[in-house]
C-alpha cells in the first residue's frame, strides 16, 4: 500500500541522497531494457511507418493538419481530458482531505472503497455505466420519479466524462492522499494561533503545501486520459469521438497504419509541450514563491 | 521486391522455389507441398477421408454463437473426416492478418471477413481460391467471387415499432428517414471505421433517387440528407448494441442485421420487420496470402460450403444457407428471417457490391469525417 502510494506520488517520494545511484544503477537495467523493448522500439516503429507509408515524405501529417475533422477531434480531446482532470480534481480533493482526518477503520474502508476500480475490469466498469446512463436505465428512472427526468446521458460528453472521472478518480486521490497525508497539522495550529481564522489558514497554508499532490494528480489524470478508448467509444456518440477512436478507424478500418502513426505521433508531440509547459509554469510560480 | 529474393535464397533447397516462395515459403512441413485431396472435380461438402493427416490449421472467425455455429456444423466435422487438426482464433482483426502478411508469419489458414474487405484485398492481402479444390456451383447466384467465399448470409433490415406504427407500417427507406410522418428516434449503424451497404442507399431513397439509379452512389447528397434528420438518428456501433436498443424500446424503428432482428424479437422486442429493401450482406471465408499450406485451407473452405453442413450452420446461428441445397430444420421465427429464400431475393434491394468495394475506402473516410462532425 505505502509502495502504491509512493509510485503514484513521485512528487512526494523523497529525492535518494548523492551517490546512492551510482551504486544501485544497475537495478533500473531490467526495467529499461523492457521499457526499450517494449515500448521505444514499437514508438520508433510507429513514428517511422508515420513518415514512411504509404510512401515517404510527410504526407500522413499534411493529411492530418490541413482535415478539419482530425484537427477537431485533437482539441475535443484535450478538452474532454482538462475537464475531467478538473472533475476528478473536485471530487478527489475532499476525499483524499477526508482519508487524512478520518480515524484507521474509516481510512481503511475510504482506501478499499478508491482501489475498488483498480480491482475491476474496466470493460465492466464501463458497461455498469452504460446499463446506469442509458435513456431508460436506473439513473433515469431515479430522476424521473423525482420529476427531473429523463436526461440524454447515455452519448453525450457528459456521460464520457462521467465514466472516464470514475475511472480516473484513484489516479487522483493516491497523489493527493499521500501530499496531504505529509502535510505537518500543527502549521494550521500555528497560524491559527496567530490569529487566521479556520479557513484562511487552510487555504493559504494547507492548500499551498497540498500543491504537489495536485500536480502529480492532474498530470496523470490529463495524460491518461488522453488515450482512453473503450469508455469513450462506450459512453459517446460517434459524433464526440476522441482521437484514440479516429487512430482505430485509420489502423483498424483503413488499414492506414501511416496515418494511424502520425495521429498518434501528434497526440505524443502535444502531450509532450503540454508537459514541457507545465514544467515552465511551475518553475515559474517556484521562483516567484521563493523571491517573495 | 526485396523480400522475395531474400525467400528465394532461403527457400533454395526446396525443388518448387517460385511456387513455395508465392505461399511464402513459412513453415512448410513434409504435408504442405504433398497434400493429396484426390482425383476428380471438388465437390462441396465433401474431403479425401485421411487426406490430411498431420496437417495443423487455424480458423479465424467473430466469436460467439457465430463461430461456435461454424465450428459445430463444418470445422469440427472436417477435421474428424480429413484428419486436419483445426485451432480456433479469434475475433478477426484486420491489422492482425496485414500484420501476418507484412511480416510473411502467416498464423490464420482460413478467416472470416467481411465481404467488401475481402473483395478490397484480394490479390493483395487475399489470395485466389483454387476451383479445383472449392466447389462453388451450389452458391446463391452473384455470390461467386475470386478469393473468397460467402460464409453465411444475412441482411440490413428496417425494423419498426409494432405498437407505434402497426396500423401503418412504414414501406421501405423512404419512409424510414420521414420523421414527420413517423415521428421517433432512428437506430441507425455508426461504426466509425466500418462503412457498408445501408445508411447511404436509405438516404437517397428518402432523398427521392430511385432504387434502379442508386450507384454510383452521391455520398455527399446522402450525407445530406443525414444531416437533416441527424438529431433524430440514434447511432449503435455493435450488434448487441443495435439489439439492446430494439428490447429497450429506445428508438421506434432502426436498420439493424437480421441476425439481431431476430434474437430482439425472439427476447420479446415489440418490432416487426420490414423486409422491402432490405440489403443482403454476407461474410467471406478467405485464406490469407502466404498461407502455409493453402491447398488444405481451401479444402476446408471447400467443406464448409455443402448442404449439410450449411443446414447446420443455419439451425444453430439463425443465419441463411449459402448452398442452394441446403435444407435447415427451423421454427416459423427463424424461418420468416432467412433471407436466402426466393421470396426475400424479390424483396431485396440491389446493392452494387463491385461499386463499394471500388469505393469502400473514400467512403470509410467521408463516413468517419461524417459521424465524427
Amino acid at each position: 500500500m505505502a509502495a502504491l502510494i509512493e509510485i503514484a506520488s513521485p512528487a512526494a517520494a523523497s529525492r535518494p541522497r548523492k551517490g546512492a545511484g551510482g551504486r544501485w544503477g544497475w537495478l533500473l537495467l531490467p526495467a529499461v531494457v523492457l521499457l526499450a523493448v517494449l515500448f521505444l522500439v514499437p514508438l520508433g516503429l510507429m513514428a517511422w511507418r508515420s513518415v514512411t507509408e504509404p510512401a515517404p515524405g510527410a504526407g500522413n501529417y499534411s493529411w492530418f493538419f490541413t482535415s478539419d475533422v482530425a484537427l477537431a477531434t485533437l482539441v475535443r480531446t484535450l478538452a474532454v481530458g482538462a475537464v475531467v482532470t478538473l472533475v476528478t480534481l473536485l471530487l478527489s480533493y475532499p476525499y483524499a482531505y477526508l482519508m487524512t482526518v478520518a480515524g484507521v477503520r474509516a481510512r481503511i474502508w475510504l482506501t478499499l472503497l478508491v482501489l475498488l476500480p483498480f480491482w475491476t475490469s474496466l470493460m465492466v466498469r464501463t458497461f455498469a455505466w452504460v446499463v446506469l446512463l442509458q435513456d431508460n436505465g436506473v439513473v433515469n428512472q431515479l430522476l424521473g420519479t423525482v420529476g427531473l427526468g429523463p436526461l440524454q446521458l447515455i452519448r453525450t460528453p457528459t456521460g464520457v466524462v462521467i465514466g472516464m472521472s470514475q475511472v480516473l478518480m484513484p489516479f487522483m486521490v493516491l497523489p493527493l492522499y499521500a501530499v496531504m497525508s505529509g502535510i505537518d497539522r500543527r502549521l494550521l495550529d500555528a497560524a491559527q494561533g496567530m490569529g487566521a481564522r479556520p479557513a484562511v489558514a487552510f487555504w493559504r497554508v494547507f492548500v499551498p503545501l497540498s500543491l504537489p499532490g495536485v500536480g502529480a494528480g492532474a498530470l496523470t489524470v490529463f495524460i491518461t486520459s488522453l488515450g482512453f478508448y473503450v469508455t469513450p467509444a462506450l459512453l459517446g456518440s460517434p459524433d464526440q469521438a476522441l482521437i484514440s477512436q479516429q487512430i482505430f478507424t485509420q489502423v483498424n478500418g483503413l488499414l492506414a497504419w501511416g496515418r494511424g502513426g502520425a495521429m498518434g505521433v501528434v497526440l505524443l508531440a502535444v502531450t509532450l509541450v503540454l508537459l514541457g509547459l507545465v514544467g515552465v509554469v511551475l518553475r515559474i510560480t517556484r521562483t516567484r514563491g521563493g523571491a517573495r | 521486391m526485396p523480400g522475395i529474393s531474400r525467400k528465394i535464397i532461403g527457400c533454395t533447397a526446396a525443388a518448387g522455389a517460385l511456387l513455395l516462395t508465392l505461399t511464402g515459403c513459412a513453415g512448410t512441413g513434409p504435408a504442405a507441398a504433398n497434400v493429396d485431396l484426390g482425383s476428380g472435380p471438388a465437390r462441396a461438402g465433401k474431403v479425401k477421408k485421411g487426406a490430411l493427416d498431420g496437417v495443423t490449421l487455424s480458423f479465424a472467425s467473430y466469436g460467439g454463437i457465430y463461430q461456435d455455429g461454424q465450428e459445430t456444423a463444418a470445422v469440427k466435422p472436417f477435421a474428424a473426416e480429413s484428419g486436419a487438426k483445426v485451432l480456433s482464433d479469434g475475433p478477426t482483426d484486420y491489422t492482425k492478418v496485414k500484420a501476418q502478411v507484412d511480416a510473411k508469419n502467416v498464423t490464420w489458414d482460413v478467416v472470416d471477413t467481411d465481404t467488401l474487405w475481402a473483395e478490397r484485398q484480394c490479390g493483395k492481402l487475399l489470395m485466389p481460391l483454387d476451383s479445383k479444390i472449392v466447389d462453388a456451383s451450389k452458391l446463391p447466384k452473384g455470390m461467386e467471387s475470386k478469393c473468397s467465399v460467402p460464409a453465411m448470409s444475412y441482411g440490413v433490415v428496417l425494423m419498426y415499432d409494432k405498437k407505434k406504427f402497426g396500423n401503418n407500417p412504414p414501406k421501405g427507406w423512404a419512409d424510414f428517414l420521414d420523421t414527420a410522418k413517423y415521428p421517433g428516434k432512428r437506430a441507425i449503424p455508426g461504426i466509425a471505421s466500418d462503412a457498408s451497404p445501408g445508411a447511404l442507399e436509405a438516404a437517397l431513397l428518402a432523398d427521392g433517387v430511385a432504387p434502379g439509379q442508386l450507384y454510383p452512389l452521391d455520398v455527399d447528397r446522402a450525407l445530406k440528407k443525414l444531416t437533416s434528420v441527424r438529431s433524430s438518428l440514434v447511432f449503435w456501433d455493435t450488434g448487441a448494441r443495435s439489439q439492446q436498443l430494439l428490447e429497450s424500446g429506445e428508438v421506434s424503428m432502426a436498420m439493424v442485421w437480421s441476425g439481431r432482428a431476430y434474437s430482439a424479437v425472439k427476447n420479446g422486442a415489440h418490432f416487426a420487420p420490414q423486409w422491402n429493401q432490405f440489403l443482403p450482406v454476407s461474410d467471406s471465408l478467405a485464406v490469407p496470402v502466404g498461407a502455409k499450406n493453402p491447398k488444405a485451407s481451401m479444402a476446408l473452405i471447400n467443406y464448409y460450403l455443402g448442404a449439410t453442413e450449411q443446414a447446420k450452420l443455419t439451425e444453430l446461428t439463425s443465419y441463411s444457407p449459402i448452398n442452394t441445397d441446403a435444407k435447415p430444420k427451423l421454427d416459423k421465427l427463424a424461418s420468416q428471417y432467412l433471407t436466402t429464400t426466393p421470396e426475400r431475393q424479390a424483396q431485396a434491394l440491389k446493392v452494387d457490391m463491385s461499386w463499394w468495394a471500388k469505393n469502400q475506402e473514400q467512403i470509410i473516410q467521408k463516413w468517419s469525417d461524417w459521424l465524427a462532425r
